[in-house]
């Protein structure tokens, strides 16, 4: 029997370290990446898995980021945050704001080598737009009320002027006409093209050759999904990856600096401890401002962020550049002392109990709670974490709004500040459920100024005139403590040393034609 | 026989009917709209409702239930929500890595605890049992997923044998799958190796005090000849139904195990697709999942059966 | 003989009385607390923190002693539920069998082969979250089914026992008979059974918190400070090490407390 057991255990002992020697040969890749540099090729790490790929089904922020390098609308967006002619050369708005005129491009090709017609455009508008093939995606195409093509040159007239019109045709993604195979081999007219993917493992995009543009620098880039925090490290350090987007501080901290450059860019998101303003006791300002004065955002910062991150002290980023007023980010100095005497004055002298839901799949989030936490006890308030799925969030915090207080990060997912401001008007104003016009006010934030306000924002067709008065609710939104604004989160990319030309945009993508290898 | 195998597999598809029902049910229940999930916050609720309408969510509970029963049986699994690709398709080579990682595993159990079971019952008593009994309960009470903790940090960052996360294409590099699918199988073994001894051991003890062993003893028959001959074969039946029930319960912590490795198995991404409320990814790996567990549980009956014939007249209390 | 097999009980029951007692200390006093981030992130075991800091810089003895105690309260409460719950159902199903029997063993079934998350989210959807016994109600329900079906076959040896039939013959009910004449026997198997059910609850509270899907209890538990540190092996892999020591410690002293129990069993019998 002993002899028995013996064999075991050699056998394997053996098996081991035989199954060790192949797994070594595998994971030494270390020459793997001077080899993409010569081979003028790229890893990515994502941490997410991409979704559906029809650029009309795709929901996931992540695969809209990357397959950003291979759909191009009428119109694209730049680094700067300006609106620039991709498909389209030219585009022509007439003087009422209701008719837009694009003219196409000569010698704009998909992918497959066909030329795009005026009749593949007008389909991908009319997919976009009708919602029978992208429900998902109905946006705000609905202004439209006649497309026309004459020639070359491509008439839309709107039923009403828009100032957000280009922002939303941007991202009505040009496709030929009837093509079936978007979900498994998507085709479209980027500087870069599809090659394969793998559910849960990766995809590959290949230079396009023919781009009507500049086209990217790289011949071929490989997106690998790696869902584990970990392993997007150990995938850089052990040369298996290039460029990973979107680290936290915690994994930026383990990595090799002498290998890498970490980019510091911003996530154009407001991070805030949102206060549910119908709910005792936020629905009393002074509690809110108590709130505001207790809360040192730069502590936040460093304690959970290790210093990277933009304090906000409003629903706006620096991003938005004109939108944005920075004054506003001061306007509570951390002061224990007045926020106790706030608090006392609104009749709770020893604080409250109360309870931060948080998505528990957002590490930021959570970290940021978990410091709020600790920092309210200065001012007698015991704040109880309560970590939920995404979903649940999404269902009872911000369709149903049976919460307390939260913290979350609100977006913009396409190039205006609306998206961050309209979501504040109040029931009472502007409806609510399926008959409301405006985003989801899931803080139940009202306010009569701030509805006179948005309304007036809302209609007006003068740029300048609509920034100031997106300014003005920003304002608003400071002055009444709606809610907590804490920072801008930093968006940290780690890109291998010898690789440049990484550019940050306002929006979240990745453009992978700037990038690449220093000879 | 024949008329209690019957009875048996009735069972199974009674038991999977109630299941595939419950998740159906549990889905109505659960909090979280799949169209919400999908959009995220920024879409107005006209798209969610539109999208909900595109899915088939907004038609009756039951029509919804009864479409997918039919799907099923003519072998349709639905389309996923996120990826809009047949599940099938999707969890195919998924189901391929568990079951590997059910077997090494399973395989490691037995392989080491049946031999380590009539070993220490040989080698029992003495002054050094209370320690190998101890060193059995410290085992047991090791957690596959702190295993696969330490795992990751000692062969993943310290010597880079393997990257947890990054699980190697199985057909590309099947050495290094194999490697990684292997510290899976450790992390799931350890404690039901102990387990497992422990309770081949205790049938053994228990079988040798019987009547029958000890008068075939004062007989002058040598123990270990009626170890072999008798005890061993009257122990299988108590032993298979436990190895039974053990691949039952590997199967639920490949769920754990596959998440701390990074194994892209179907308990991963069972946890991802309920994460992204993607229900026929759902329904279809908690369906498959089930099915094992039930199957394991019948087979292990029926093998029982056959082996020990008495047993049908006691139903199935066994 | 008997001397031998008390060992793991003693050694069980003073281990898990350290234990205990330590926790209990802990919810008094900590040597620092658990809460603070003042501490410097990230620092190593050291003599002032001797289980170092996280990266909040908290120090990770003082939570450990915190989490221990909400571990093992979490682990009770599961083990109560599961044993009476699933005691009553062994009881009627083992006693009195038939249809009743056949169809609570399916149901049995059904929820053993239907996976914990799900079952944890459900839970958490009907009761709503944040509530404290969100963790224990889920657990519980997953437990029912082990004890039920231990219970169960316990129940069915007895029923036809000599002494039951005759406390039958002599008018005693059926609820006299299951809770007077027989549980006392039965609780000879669920005290063991008991103790196995604690270590699993204690594992299966941790792989929750591991999956998280939000099942997670107000104050971190061990198990949920075992999935934070697995994000942070680079930078402080000491966090994990003693975070998972500890769960190994508690599970093992019970462990061997439960060995003993089964042991004094075998020399009843």
């Amino acid at each position: 029997m002993r002899k028995k057991l013996m064999a075991i255990t050699l056998v394997t002992v053996m098996a081991l370290t035989l199954l060790a020697g192949c797994g070594k040969k595998t994971s030494d890749s270390q020459s793997k990446k001077n080899d993409r540099a010569a081979k003028n090729t790229l890893a990515v790490g994502v941490a997410q898995d991409f979704d559906s790929l029809d650029p009309d089904h795709m929901t996931v922020a992540g695969t809209k980021e990357i397959l950003f390098n291979v759909f191009e609308g009428l119109v694209k967006p730049n680094s700067e945050g300006e609106i620039v002619p991709a498909v389209a050369s030219e585009v022509e708005k007439s003087e009422d704001g209701k008719t837009y005129t694009f003219t196409l491009r000569e010698g704009v090709t998909f992918h497959n080598g066909d030329p795009v017609e005026m009749e593949d455009v007008i389909y991908s508008i009319n997919r976009r737009r009708d919602g029978k093939d992208a429900a998902a995606q109905l946006d705000a195409l609905s202004v439209i009320k006649k497309i026309k093509g004459d020639g070359n040159k491509l008439v839309i007239t709107l039923s009403e002027p828009s100032n957000e019109f280009l922002a939303f045709i941007m991202n009505a993604y040009i496709i030929p006409a009837d093509y079936k195979d978007l979900e498994t081999a998507p085709i479209g007219t980027g500087p870069y093209k599809f090659v394969s993917r793998k559910i849960q493992d990766s995809l590959v995009l290949e230079k396009y050759a023919d781009y009507w543009g500049e086209g990217g620098s790289i011949d071929k880039v490989t997106f690998k999904v790696l869902e584990k925090a970990e392993a997007l490290i150990t995938g850089l350090q052990s040369g298996a990856l290039d460029v990973v987007p979107h680290l936290s501080s915690d994994q930026i901290a383990q990595i090799d600096k002498s290998d890498f450059d970490i980019m510091e860019g911003n996530m154009n998101l407001v991070q805030a401890l949102y206060l549910n303003n119908a709910k005792k006791p936020f629905d009393d300002i002074r509690v809110r401002q108590a709130l505001c004065y207790a809360i040192d955002k730069q502590m936040v910062i460093d304690t959970g962020f290790d210093g990277y991150g933009t304090p906000l002290g409003t629903s706006m980023f620096p991003s938005f550049g004109k939108y944005y007023d920075e004054s506003l980010t001061d306007y509570y100095k951390p002061d224990i002392k007045k926020a106790k005497a706030l608090l006392k004055e609104a009749g709770y002298p020893n604080g409250f109990k109360m309870t931060i839901t948080v998505p528990s799949n957002y590490t930021p989030h959570v970290n940021a709670a978990t410091i709020l936490a600790e920092i309210l006890k200065e001012v007698g308030i015991t704040a109880t974490l309560e970590p939920i799925d995404m979903n649940t969030w999404l269902d009872k915090v911000y369709d149903k709004r049976q919460f307390q207080t939260t913290i979350t990060g609100l977006t913009s997912d396409n190039m205006t500040a609306r998206k961050l401001l309209d979501r504040f008007g109040s029931t009472k104003a502007f409806g609510d459920g399926d008959k409301r016009i405006v985003g989801n006010n899931f803080t139940n934030y009202s306010n009569k100024d701030y509805d006179k306000i948005l309304k007036k924002a809302l209609a007006a067709t003068d740029d300048e005139e609509q920034t100031e008065l997106y300014r003005q609710l920003e304002r608003n939104l400071t002055e009444n403590a709606a809610n907590v604004y804490l920072q801008d989160m930093a968006d940290l990319v780690a890109t291998r040393k010898g690789l440049s030309g990484l550019t940050f945009y306002p929006i979240y993508v990745l453009d992978i034609s700037t990038l690449k290898w220093e000879k | 026989m024949m008329k209690y195998v019957l009875k048996r597999i009735g069972m199974l598809v009674v038991t999977m009917l109630l299941v595939s029902f419950l998740t159906f049910l549990a889905f109505e229940l659960i909090s979280g709209d799949p169209a919400r999930s999908m959009l995220g916050t920024n879409a107005p609720s006209y798209q969610v409702d539109a999208l909900r309408h595109e899915l088939g969510l907004d038609q009756p509970f039951f029509l919804r239930y009864f479409k997918w029963l039919t799907g099923f049986f003519s072998g349709d699994l639905g389309i996923s929500y996120s990826y809009r690709q047949p599940v099938w398709d999707l969890i195919g080579s998924k189901l391929m890595i568990t079951i590997l990682l059910s077997l090494i595993s399973f395989a490691l159990i037995v392989i080491i605890s049946i031999p380590m079971g009539i070993f220490s019952y040989q080698w029992g008593g003495g002054p050094f049992e209370w320690i190998r009994t101890s060193f059995n309960q410290l085992c047991m009470a090791i957690p596959p997923f702190f295993t696969g903790i330490l795992l990751s940090y000692v062969f993943g960052i310290l010597f880079r044998v393997f990257s947890p996360g990054d699980f190697p294409d199985l057909y590309e590099e099947p050495g290094a799958a194999f490697l990684h699918l292997f510290f899976g199988a450790i992390c799931l073994s350890i404690p039901r190796i102990a387990m497992t001894t422990r309770m081949m051991r205790s049938t053994i003890v228990s079988e040798m005090n019987k009547a029958y062993v000890r008068t075939a003893i004062s007989r002058g028959n040598d123990r270990r000849s009626v170890l072999v001959t008798h005890v061993l074969k009257n122990s299988l039946t108590s032993v298979v139904s436990f190895l039974g029930q053990t691949m039952a319960e590997i199967l639920a912590a490949t769920i754990v195990v596959e998440q701390v490795l990074g194994i892209p198995g179907l308990g991963r991404f069972l946890v991802l697709s309920i994460a992204q409320r993607d229900y026929p990814v759902v329904q279809a790996i908690v369906v498959i999942l089930a099915f094992w567990v039930v199957l394991a549980g019948t087979l292990a009956d029926l093998i029982n059966q056959s082996i020990d014939p008495r047993l049908r007249l006691g139903g199935d209390l066994a | 003989m008997k001397k031998k097999m008390n060992r793991y009980l003693v050694v069980g029951l003073i281990i898990t009385g350290i234990i205990l007692a330590i926790t209990l200390i802990g919810v008094f006093w900590t040597p620092y607390s658990p809460t603070a981030m003042k501490y410097g992130r990230f620092q190593p075991p050291s003599p002032s923190h001797i289980f170092g800091t996280d990266n909040f810089g908290r120090d990770i003895f003082s939570r450990v002693l915190k989490g221990t105690g909400t571990t093992l309260s979490i682990a009770l409460a599961t083990v109560a539920i599961g044993a009476v719950a699933g005691t009553t159902i062994g009881a009627v199903t083992g006693y009195f069998g038939g249809v009743i029997d056949e169809l609570l063993m399916r149901l049995n079934d059904v929820l053993t082969a239907f996976p914990s998350i799900l079952l944890a989210l459900l839970i958490i959807s009907l009761v709503g979250p944040g509530k404290k016994y969100n963790v224990v109600l889920a657990l519980g329900l997953i437990f029912i089914p082990s004890f039920a079906r231990v219970t169960r076959t316990a129940f069915a040896s007895l029923r036809d026992m000599n002494y039951i039939t005759s406390a039958r013959l002599m008018g005693a009910g059926s609820g006299r008979i299951l809770f007077v004449h027989m549980l006392p026997n039965v609780l000879r198997i669920l005290l063991p059974a008991i103790t196995i059910g604690f270590n699993n609850a204690v594992l299966a509270e941790a792989s929750m918190s591991f999956l998280g899907i939000g099942v997670t209890p107000p104050d971190a538990s061990l198990g949920y400070m075992l999935s934070e540190a697995q994000g942070m092996l680079k930078a402080g892999p000491w966090y994990a090490i003693f975070t998972g020591l500890s769960i190994i410690l508690l599970v093992f002293g019970v462990g061997l407390i439960g060995e003993g129990l089964q042991a004094e069993n075998r020399e009843v019998v």
